[in-house]
């Protein structure tokens, strides 16, 4: 217990140890299992629930709730980690009550969502956190019973003794259980017998959000509570000068108008502390609109910021890091791209001799692609509740990386890591952006300066412009063919603003004998992140459109050629460190090839595209059936084959693979973001275009390769290959390749619905 | 073609004098519009009507297709709202649903009018697309305007949605001239005649 | 003082008439089902019934509500149990979930209406609502799906 978080009453917890024998509680004090009053999501009765780990609760009438660790931003983890518990511990999950837990490290986990590393970052710890509280329960029952441990066995929640004919329900021992102390090496069930896992379970709050309970963050409400909206300077690169605050306070329901500097010079950055600009204005009011309209009367004398600085703390110890004052333009952005690309870059990785394998090449193919700053655009915008005091913090709201939000609010507000309480609402939507904590530091920061409960809220425009964006990148793609149109040497050489994509040991390396991958990189003071699958959401689409272009300039069935230059990845594979899993690889391209028909019949009906790809631990193919209607492509149809191990929640999967279908397709035809003297073009939904119903395809056809292997990420790696299979289906539409995002095509005079 | 237009016009013209003469009497407070021909007049005065028609602020809401135009680039309405029968939308993309009584207040905030709607179905009154003869001989169809004869065209000028081109809202463009100089131009171009301009 | 009927209880809200219908139900009455999305009509996260029109509430004033009745998603049927509810239940359509209630709210008018839509009425009239987790096919599903259950069972009310 040496960090106890504020939402588990001291008192209460000595006083249940005291009940539960002074002796015992030495013995297990570190694991933090004892019996602790809590409050069930559901009911407002006062409920003894018997906590046996920090998964677990069970009360004396048999209620069982399990604690979910991650977060929840619709990749469906509140259903899915909780599924591997009960899978465990043997109970009926028709009647387990789930809960979002708080931020608790040392009793949940990283608590950490993103990477798309739920399930296998807890795939391990669940299930064993399971087993033990079951064998708890045994020992509990065994002692009680004074039967052996051995002859015991469970079903569905109840505890069985064949001999005497002795049945005991979970609840009936979960007190005593909950003294036990934590078995460890419990043996796990055979991934083959599962009856929780790997059965389609239901989203458990999925009945909360069709009626429209509060379940995010921004219906998080607490009495006194007051509602503040900053307003960011107009364009990157920008800070404010004076500002004039007298109209805004004389609004209705205003109560304070102010600056906050969100780090203080010299401040150490973690990789997640990104601040899109270091001042800015806030307004605080009482309700929403009243906010709302008190901003716009603020007057601000807007000025360039200049060069500026930033600290990174890393490894290596403190980084001072330059920060351009330029206030950047889309073409200029580009122009400078292309400059950067004939520099020289940072070698990645390089096999065998590219450069000579490309002077002796008798054919040589290059493109470049380059694909926009794209915006997260989470349908919730950024928000956070923050009550801070001078002896703790209470913050609550939409947070992806709790874990590393922490340590930030701790050195800001100066208060230890143990008076900081997170809770975590639902999140309406992530991708990413949410494991960044700007937000919830300045709720932090302006709850501290009115000394109030306060609402952060962004508005649309506020989120889109001051964002944490998916980079704007850039890569060249070179191959070498010898004069039998053989495939000798392979070259990637990429950039980006401020960072480049290239994953220089992902396939096609490993499979070509010449090799070599560059990376550059242009700083800027527009700020980025990660973006579901980040890197990979842009090597899928240039590296996949080229191996298309390739396997036709090699007169090569794309499929076919990609299946080749596996096989010699697994065979004889060239270099080192080769990420992927060649055989996993072809076997969502066999998988894909064989449920789409592909050279049958279909063939001829669509335009049809495949790309494959590998990230996050996880394989996944796609075919694409476009049409186009009246000039505009449409995908009508897709077939999805995906490798992620073991499958947990199946329908759930199949739904998350459909919207990252939905999503690869919406955002490589319509997603991007331009910049003009520093401002963000595209402010709201009027042009930011977002994939809408009648877009969406028809019908998305997912197959999982049926393996027992341990289950890997899933909310990314089906993302990046729709962009293209998207990219090779429009060249089959149109004639014509496209290697600029979005693929939009002009917009016909009457628009088809 | 050519001839049954003129038919159609002359008849037209007939009826208007025939109608502004048994509403020329005591009681009648509207303004009575009577044609005299002027072909160079009229033509002039349409090329004026017709740059405002084909205005983002007129045009938009006169699609060639089902979905109304939006923005200065009369890009097609985001979120392909359907016109429906009554030009009212359907189910719910009804206009209303988003287009209020009055305009909202900010940037690509939807305009308002009591009245919001495109054109019914069976009565398009398409703008995009039309050359200025196409444009003009629609205009005075009543097969094709409403049955609205040059009183009730003229009158058209005044109408509250009409009127609401010259109130577009935050960030949009107005009309290329005042909605005084286009109802003039409006009601010269239909008491001269409402000749259309040669071609096509 | 505005008089306003939301979800058949009538309450007389003290606020600016021009405040949205959406932040009055949000930050006045407490109903916090009916999301902000975009607040310009872009998204359809706010939709609620104005008698019975699919109104965008975040550019809807009270003042236009006044008199009205307003059907919101936590009003929609007496126990969770409209058609569409139970589809989206069957389905499991949600992902994040944050854009569903305006969804239904949209499908809802659209059922009324048409009693037996097909794919294209589902896009004319579901269009303005945008999921980000890319839910189109279930919602689409699961329109079809309360539109069998309607007819078997009636509207839920």
């Amino acid at each position: 217990m040496e960090k106890t978080k504020p939402n588990f009453n001291r008192r209460a917890f000595l006083k249940a140890s005291a009940l539960a024998g002074g002796g015992l509680m030495l013995q297990f004090s570190a694991v933090a299992k004892l019996a602790l009053p809590a409050k069930s999501a559901e009911a407002d009765t006062a409920v003894q629930w018997n906590e046996i780990n920090g998964y677990i609760q069970i009360t004396a009438d048999n209620r069982v709730k399990l604690v979910c660790p991650n977060p929840e931003f619709g990749q469906n983890v509140m259903t899915s980690l909780p599924m591997m518990v009960a899978e465990e511990l043997d109970v009926d999950w028709t009647k387990v009550v789930v809960e979002m837990g708080p931020h608790d490290n040392k009793k949940l986990g990283p608590q950490f969502t993103g990477g798309s590393n739920s399930m296998r970052m807890y795939w391990k710890p669940l299930r064993e956190a399971g087993a033990a509280a079951r064998n708890m329960l045994l020992q509990a029952s065994a002692q009680t019973w004074s039967v052996p441990l051995e002859e015991l066995s469970t079903k569905a929640g109840v505890i069985y003794h064949e001999k005497s004919g002795k049945t005991g329900k979970y609840g009936d021992f979960a007190a005593k259980a909950a003294m036990v102390p934590v078995p460890k090496g419990i043996k796990l069930k055979d991934v083959k017998s599962f009856k929780v896992v790997r059965h389609s379970q239901k989203n458990v709050e999925g009945s909360k959000i069709v009626s429209g309970k509060p379940l995010f963050g921004l219906d998080y409400k607490k009495e006194g509570m007051l509602i503040a909206m900053i307003q960011a300077p107009p364009a990157f690169g920008m800070t404010f000068k004076s500002f004039d605050a007298a109209q805004a306070l004389k609004m209705p329901g205003i109560t304070a108008v102010f600056a906050i500097k969100l780090y203080e010079d010299g401040f150490e950055q973690g990789g997640f502390d990104t601040r899109s600009f270091n001042d800015r204005l806030v307004v605080v009011g009482k309700t929403t609109w009243e906010v709302m309209q008190a901003r716009k009367k603020l007057v601000v004398d807007w000025i360039p910021a200049g060069d500026t600085k930033d600290y990174m703390a890393g490894r290596g110890g403190k980084r001072e890091v330059m920060v351009p004052g330029e206030l950047e333009s889309t073409a200029a952005q580009l122009e400078k791209m292309k400059a950067y690309a004939n520099k020289p870059a940072q070698l990645l990785r390089k096999d065998g001799d590219p450069e000579t394998a490309f002077k002796n090449a008798a054919q040589i193919l290059e493109r470049t692609y380059n694909a926009p700053f794209l915006a997260h655009n989470c349908m919730e915008p950024m928000n956070f509740f923050a009550h801070v005091t001078d002896e703790k913090a209470l913050v609550a709201g939409p947070l992806q990386a709790p874990g590393w939000t922490e340590p930030t609010l701790a050195k800001i507000l100066k208060l230890p890591a143990e008076q900081i309480e997170i809770q975590m609402t639902r999140m309406g939507g992530g991708f990413g952006r949410r494991a960044y904590g700007q937000y919830v530091i300045e709720a932090a920061l302006i709850s501290k300066q009115v000394k109030a409960p306060v609402k952060l809220i962004y508005s649309r425009e506020d989120d889109t412009s001051y964002g944490i964006y998916r980079p704007m990148y850039t890569a060249t793609y070179r191959a070498a063919l010898d004069a039998n149109k053989n495939l000798i040497a392979f070259h990637v050489k990429g950039g980006g603003i401020p960072e480049h994509a290239i994953a220089a040991n992902r396939f096609p390396a490993g499979a070509v004998d010449h090799y070599l991958a560059e990376g550059w990189e242009i700083p800027s003071n527009i700020t980025i992140g990660a973006f579901r699958a980040p890197k990979s959401n842009f090597n899928a689409a240039a590296e996949q459109s080229f191996l298309d272009e390739l396997a036709e300039a090699m007169g090569k069935d794309p499929i076919d050629f990609r299946l080749e230059l596996l096989k010699r990845a697994k065979d004889y594979p060239v270099g080192k460190n080769n990420e992927y899993d060649a055989d996993r690889y072809a076997g969502v391209l066999k998988l894909v090839k064989e449920k789409s028909g592909w050279n049958g019949p279909e063939q001829k009906k669509y335009s049809r595209g495949v790309a494959a790809y590998f990230c996050h631990n996880s394989y996944a193919a796609h075919v694409v059936d476009m049409t186009l209607r009246n000039g505009q492509p449409y995908v009508e149809r897709v077939f999805s084959a995906i490798d992620c191990g073991i499958v947990i929640n199946p329908d759930a999967a199949k739904n998350m693979v459909q919207g990252a279908v939905v999503d690869g397709i919406g955002n490589s035809l319509y997603g991007g973001l331009t910049h003009k003297n520093g401002a963000v073009e595209q402010t709201n939904f009027h042009s930011y275009r977002i994939i809408r119903m009648h877009e969406a395809p028809k019908k998305v056809d997912v197959h999982f390769v049926q393996n027992d292997i341990d289950p890997t990420g899933l909310g990314e790696p089906p993302f990046p290959p729709v962009f293209g299979a998207v990219a090779s289906a429009l060249y089959k539409a149109t004639g014509k390749r496209y290697y600029q995002q979005p693929f939009s095509l002009p917009q016909p005079e009457v628009p088809v619905v | 073609m050519k001839k049954s237009t003129f038919v159609v016009l002359g008849m037209l013209l007939i009826m208007l004098g025939m109608m502004a003469f048994s509403l020329n009497g005591p009681r009648a407070k509207v303004p009575v519009y009577l044609v005299k021909k002027d072909s160079a007049a009229s033509v002039a005065a349409f090329k004026q009507v017709y740059t405002v028609l084909m205005s983002p602020r007129c045009m938009n809401c006169h699609p060639s297709g089902n979905v109304p135009l939006q923005g200065d680039d009369s890009h097609p309405h985001t979120m392909l709202p359907k016109r429906g029968v009554d030009g009212k939308g359907v189910y719910a993309m009804k206009c209303m649903n988003c287009h209020q009584p009055t305009n909202t207040p900010g940037l690509h905030m939807p305009p308002g009018n009591p009245k919001w709607h495109l054109p019914p179905a069976n009565m398009k009154m398409v703008f995009q697309g039309r050359t200025a003869p196409q444009l003009a001989k629609q205009l005075i169809d009543p097969k094709q305007n409403g049955n609205k004869d040059l009183q009730k065209l003229i009158a058209h000028a005044d109408d509250e949605l009409v009127l609401a081109g010259w109130n577009p809202g935050e960030g949009r463009t107005l009309p290329p001239m005042s909605h005084a100089a286009f109802k003039k131009a409006w009601t010269t171009w239909l008491t001269t005649g409402a000749f259309a301009p040669s071609g096509k | 003082m505005i008089t306003v009927n939301i979800n058949q209880k009538t309450y007389h809200v003290d606020a600016d008439p021009d405040t949205p219908l959406l932040w009055v139900l949000r930050d006045h009455i407490g109903l916090v089902g009916t999301k902000f999305g975009c607040g310009v009509a872009q998204c359809g996260a706010c939709v609620v019934h104005l008698d019975g029109e699919a109104v965008r509430s975040c550019v809807t004033k009270l003042r236009r509500a006044e008199g009205k009745k307003v059907v919101t998603i936590e009003g929609l049927s007496p126990a969770n149990n409209h058609p569409l509810q139970k589809a989206w239940l069957e389905l499991d359509v949600s992902q994040c979930g944050y854009c569903q209630a305006g969804q239904i709210m949209s499908a809802a008018v659209l059922l009324k209406a048409n009693k037996n839509p097909t794919d294209q009425d589902i896009n004319d009239a579901m269009a303005g609502n945008i999921c980000r987790c890319g839910t189109y096919l279930r919602i689409r599903e699961a329109i079809h799906l309360a539109a069998q259950l309607q007819k078997k069972e009636g509207s839920g009310k």
